[in-house]
């Protein structure tokens, strides 16, 4: 080769007069990404045509650090990126592994000795925005847009999902296949039917630019434009446009905005479509067979390493199994067309073989999306299997995250650098709120350093100071490095990291309520919102109603009175609190069952009742629908009684009560202990309404009950005594007294109600003693000796 | 050897007049399609089938440009997995919730691969090994002793003879001694007749014959099976259809046509089987995961209730249902014999049907006193 071109662009006089000297030509090669058989169609594109230029979908701002990233790394690795302004945060991923047509471009590129470039915005710029997944992938499918036509490509070939369909006509094909025009057609078509948004056509506007710059400057050799396959068929229009021929400027940051890229190790479980990133092509560990090996032995790994994870973990799987899923997955790949065994045959036949029971769900592979909770364990080993192992390494001379600078410079600027003492930080000053911020942070990143000792259990608590011990700094570090992935900055990577608890709780929302304060108290700021965003979706999912009680009340409460962080009257929080306060009727409805009182449900129902008359204004359920939902909770014969109590309260609260007398005579029918459990649950609720005497007309409630409970067999009253303790323990002392004071009165007795309850020994004790006397009263009249009584 | 069953009572004439049939088997229905993809089957066919594998996949799920209707609305590679595994020496279980078209779906394989789907056996209490395989003519067996004309075949032996596809419909609500006699015939393919001497005494399964077993989910699951019948079986989960519209368009269809036969006019209002079939899909599971309704809420009861409601609006008041004959009738569908289904009916309509927007649902919401306590 003779004009060999210049390590760094020739001036643009130079090239315009080049330019009209030989027109250089630009192949555009549409990839999906992570797609081996594109990986492989950009090696032989830069082998044959031996490009001036290699221009790549990536973002242009790591062009100065391209040495950086091909460092002899083990991949997968991605380029992380982050950014943050007054208004917007935005951090993605750009995975890499080796079979990644973008990776083959600028290794191979580099190699045959092209000018390699990443020609798309940062990921930082606003035509990302659009984009509103949080944990955005560059390399993600535009799938989504262009459903419409993959799915009338699915139903023509008779697939269920557009992997499958990409298997078939793409990644496992005869040799020798004009893959090329196949892409281009396919490509085509897919964006024929897709609406590009306005951030697409920013993004192929500027992509173009470079393609016109580099076309300037090629001296007639071709340029190789290897992007994503939405965006090819609209750069080539663009790229024959005229415009400036000038090296497009790389966007920078706003002055007052943080952003910047770094390269982080990444794993092939992250790289998984099945287990939630957003990633286009499933199964990375089965395409790098598939890479390495061909079709036929990746089909044959894959067969192999299912069998020995199952086994591995005790689920037998003989060898006859292993002939009927190999024979199926034959007879599927000839009934397909396939001339290999794709993933899916080798997936199909493996599940018709070896599952022996009904499925609670469909099949992964055959809906796409992520591996929900109750799939089936041979499934799950399956997916596991295809998603493989591997994770990344970073070379040690790259640079280390920006989260290790970040923190290091934070604790000296806040002087806990070198703490040896115990820090006690007062919350109400900007200083020691700032301080405890850092070290709720660095806590939940599981950054060894500080211990908290004590401080505020939730928003109401009134506690205005914080303790923390310092403790073990070593692995400090390493731990430091590692939670970089999570972000830069030490506030991104916490909010990151506890939005990944979040969406990980599961079904599990025991955590969700100390989740919901943990966010509060690292203070993230903004980010705080899409958390509580998350936990508002799951609240709709949560079956208990203890737990969905303990996230209302902590919810309810920060909403209310927290001043201290600062989110009182948040909106987002406000539609935690009615999602669940929605939720709380829903299950309380549906609950059946014995004896007992628990406390969780009637806590849950009181929260409910503070949604209602505190905050009224976030709930979609008005007083009345709540009131009515309370009514058929009461009158369920089936519900427990401290939760028909409840209810009955909660009308009491919300200003529609019953008539107590009616409710609790109802119940003198009852076993005798169901007294009791329904009064806890009433007082519980409605303790101050009991007290104040506002019942709708009729006996006061301390008379009936006085009836009843004298009504009651001596038998009957031991049975419900201690039911009816638990129940009157919601007064505090004073109110006791006043209602013992009642007592009193009715039986016109006088003395004093203090004295009554202070009796010197256990009631219980007490009236085990009676038992006893009546017992041994008893047995005197049996064998006659009871007439000296 | 006549595959179609006896007709109506009052035919008399046993000619099995079509047009009288309620419900003509597959291969009757579509008798022209069969026959044109038999003839236009230029690909390898397994031995013992009248279609080949691509044939008989094209028959279930449709090709509209060879004008073969759809006839199973599932995933593709639920059929082409059923389909592959007959041809193997595995028989197919097809298990899933009550009302997933698994019956219509092994009806449809009969009839492509052995051309008849009239071997069936149904599973029950009362089903005993003599339905299964075969069972004597005591008249001719006393006075001849036993012999092949005194024999009299059940659906597995006449499976086997003949190389066809045998269904058995319900396998689990058999006794598991009974299921058990399929053991030997499934891996040895063979049925001996202890009573006959000679060749006679055996009958090998020709090329063609397999078995298509379902099981439903919620009476007595396929756990109780013993595991070496299952694993003489292949496992197919028949899903409820998991897309809106295809279920709605399903229902749309089929309920028109049960209405047409009902002597109902109007077709059913498109916006209150929308508010039908969300109703069903959110009972079904989507909504309060973990409180799954007892009652089965499959498209095939959906179906049901949208014909009650047709013909409620038209016979009692002239015109198409309304989402209030849809609270009616759902309080017979959805609440069967369970009161938790019921509360759990009422609890949507009152809690859930509100949040949502449009005409139809409201008229739900405020239907919701007709159901009856």
């Amino acid at each position: 080769m003779t004009n060999t071109p210049p390590a760094d662009p020739p001036a643009p006089d130079a090239a315009a007069a080049g330019a009209g000297v030989a027109t250089a030509s630009a192949v555009f090669l549409g990839v999906r990404h992570h797609s081996p058989a594109c990986a492989r169609l950009v090696a032989r594109a830069i082998e044959t045509l031996r490009p001036a230029y290699v221009l790549v979908e990536g973002p242009a701002d790591m062009n100065a650090r391209l040495d950086e990233l091909l460092l002899e790394h083990r991949l997968p690795i991605a380029v992380f990126s982050h950014y943050r302004d007054e208004t917007r945060v935005a951090t993605s991923w750009a995975p890499l592994c080796e079979y990644s047509p973008e990776w083959i471009a600028l290794r191979q590129g580099r190699a045959s000795g092209a000018e390699v470039r990443f020609i798309d915005l940062p990921a930082w710029h606003p035509a990302f925005a659009e984009r509103a997944e949080r944990y955005a992938n560059r390399y993600a499918d535009a799938e989504a847009r262009y459903a419409r036509a993959t799915e009338r490509l699915c139903a023509h070939f008779g697939v269920d999902s557009v992997d499958a369909l990409w298997d078939g006509l793409f990644e496992v094909t005869e040799p020798g296949d004009d893959l090329m025009t196949r892409l281009d057609a396919y490509f085509d078509l897919v964006r024929g039917d897709a609406e590009a948004d306005p951030g697409d056509r920013a993004r192929e506007e500027y992509m173009a630019s470079w393609v016109r710059a580099a076309l300037a400057r090629a001296g007639g050799r071709p340029v190789l434009v290897v992007t994503g396959g939405f965006h090819q068929p609209a750069l080539r229009a663009l790229a024959d446009r005229d415009g400036p021929a000038d090296w497009p400027e790389v966007p920078a940051p706003p002055e007052d905005a943080l952003g910047g890229s770094f390269l982080v190790p990444y794993s092939f479980r992250q790289l998984d479509a099945f287990s939630g990133y957003q990633s286009g092509m499933p199964s990375p560990g089965y395409y790098q067979r598939l890479w390495e090996a061909g079709p036929e032995q990746a089909a044959r790994g894959l067969l192999r390493s299912v069998a020995d994870r199952l086994r591995a973990r005790g689920i037998p799987v003989s060898t006859a199994d292993l002939i009927a899923a190999r024979g199926l997955a034959q007879g599927l790949t000839l009934l397909r067309g396939h001339p290999y065994e794709t993933r899916v045959d080798v997936l199909d036949g493996l599940a018709g073989a070896l599952i022996s029971d009904d499925l609670d769900r469909p099949l992964p592979w055959t809906t796409g999306g992520t591996l929900s909770a109750g799939t089936h364990p041979v499934v799950v080993e399956m997916v596991a299997a295809c998603a493989g192992e591997a994770e990344g390494r970073l070379h040690p001379d790259t640079p280390l995250p920006p989260l290790v600078h970040d923190v290091t410079e934070r604790l000296v600027r806040l002087g806990l650098a070198d703490a040896e003492g115990p820090v006690t930080l007062d919350l109400t000053s900007a200083g020691g709120l700032m301080r405890s911020q850092v070290l709720h942070r660095l806590r939940v990143l599981d950054i060894p350093g500080f211990t908290r000792v004590s401080g505020p259990a939730d928003g109401a608590d009134p506690v205005f100071t914080e303790r923390w011990q310092p403790g073990r700094v070593s692995g400090r570090e390493a731990a430091l490095i590692e939670a970089g992935a999570y972000g830069a900055r030490l506030d991104e990577a916490a909010s990151v990291v506890l939005g990944e608890r979040a969406r990980d709780a599961g079904p599990d929302v025991g955590p969700l309520a100390g989740l919901l304060f943990d966010t509060v108290l690292c203070g993230v700021g903004p980010l705080c919102g899409e958390l509580l965003g998350a936990l508002a979706a799951r609240v709709g999912r949560i079956r208990e109603l203890g737990s969905l009680g303990e996230v209302l009340a902590a919810a309810l409460g920060l909403w209310r009175h927290d001043r201290v962080f600062g989110v009182a009257r948040d909106p987002l929080l406000g539609s935690v609190v009615a999602d669940a306060a929605d939720r709380v009727f829903w299950l309380a409805e549906g609950l059946h069952g014995g004896p007992g009182v628990d406390f969780a449900r009637l806590r849950a129902l009181a929260a409910a009742r503070d949604a209602l008359l505190h905050a009224p204004e976030l709930l979609s359920l008005t007083r009345e629908a709540a009131a009515e939902a309370a009514g058929r909770i009461s009158r369920d014969q089936r519900a427990p009684a401290d939760l028909r109590g409840a209810a009955f309260g909660l009308r009491w609260a919300l200003g529609t009560p019953d008539d107590p007398a009616a409710a609790v005579r109802a119940l003198a029918s009852a076993p005798a202990d169901t007294l009791g459990d329904w009064l806890a649950g009433l007082f519980a609720v409605a303790r101050e309404e009991v007290v104040g005497g506002a019942a709708a007309g009729g006996e006061p409630l301390v008379d009936v009950l006085d009836g009843v409970v004298s009504a009651m067999t001596e038998g009957d009253f031991l049975i419900g005594l201690p039911a009816l303790r638990q129940a009157f323990a919601f007064f505090p002392p004073r109110e006791r007294e006043r209602i013992a004071q009642r007592l009193l009165e009715r039986r016109g007795a006088r003395g004093s109600a203090r004295s009554l309850l202070r009796t010197t020994a256990d009631p219980l004790l007490l009236a085990r003693a009676a038992a006893l006397e009546d017992n041994v009263a008893r047995l005197l009249d049996r064998y006659g000796l009871g007439a000296t009584r | 050897m006549t595959a179609t069953p006896a007709t109506g009572t009052d035919t008399g004439t046993g000619t099995g007049t079509e047009e009288l049939v309620q419900r003509p088997p597959a291969e009757v229905r579509y008798a022209d399609e069969l026959a044109a993809l038999r003839a236009a089957d230029g690909d390898p066919r397994p031995p013992g089938w009248q279609l080949s594998l691509r044939a008989a996949r094209r028959f279930i799920v449709g090709d509209e440009r060879a004008g073969v209707s759809r006839k199973f609305v599932g995933n593709a590679a639920l059929v082409e997995r059923a389909l592959v595994t007959l041809a193997t020496n595995r028989g197919l279980m097809l298990v899933g919730e009550p009302g997933t078209a698994k019956s219509l779906l092994s009806e449809l394989i009969s009839a492509a691969v052995s051309g008849s789907s009239a071997l069936t056996v149904q599973g029950g209490a009362a089903t005993t090994e003599d339905q299964i395989k075969y069972s004597w003519n005591y008249a001719l067996l006393v006075s001849e002793g036993p012999s092949p004309r005194s024999l009299v075949p059940a659906p597995m032996l006449r499976g086997m003879a003949e190389g066809r596809i045998v269904r058995f419909e319900e396998i689990t609500r058999c006794p598991l001694e009974v299921q058990d006699c399929l053991l030997s015939l499934l891996s040895d393919r063979v049925i001996t007749i202890p009573e006959l001497h000679g060749p006679q005494g055996l009958v090998f399964a020709r090329h063609g014959f397999n078995v298509i077993a379902t099981a439903n989910t919620r009476d007595r699951g396929v756990n109780e099976m013993s595991a070496a019948l299952k694993r003489r079986f292949n496992f197919e989960t028949v899903f409820p259809i998991a897309d809106f519209d295809t279920e709605l368009a399903l229902v749309e269809a089929e309920a028109t046509a049960l209405l047409r036969q009902s002597g109902v006019e109007p077709p059913p209002r498109r916006d209150v089987l929308e508010v039908l079939v969300g109703t069903f899909r959110e009972l079904r599971g989507a909504f309060g995961q973990g409180e799954r309704m007892s009652t089965v809420m499959s498209t095939a009861e959906a179906v049901s209730v949208a014909h009650a409601v047709g013909v409620r609006g038209w016979f009692l008041r002239g015109e198409p249902g309304s989402a209030a004959d849809v609270v009616a009738s759902l309080a017979g569908t959805a609440a069967k014999d369970s009161p938790e289904d019921l509360a759990r009916l009422r609890r949507f309509l009152e809690q859930e049907v509100p949040r949502r927007k449009g005409t139809q649902w409201r008229a739900l919401h405020d239907a919701r006193h007709l159901l009856a306590d």
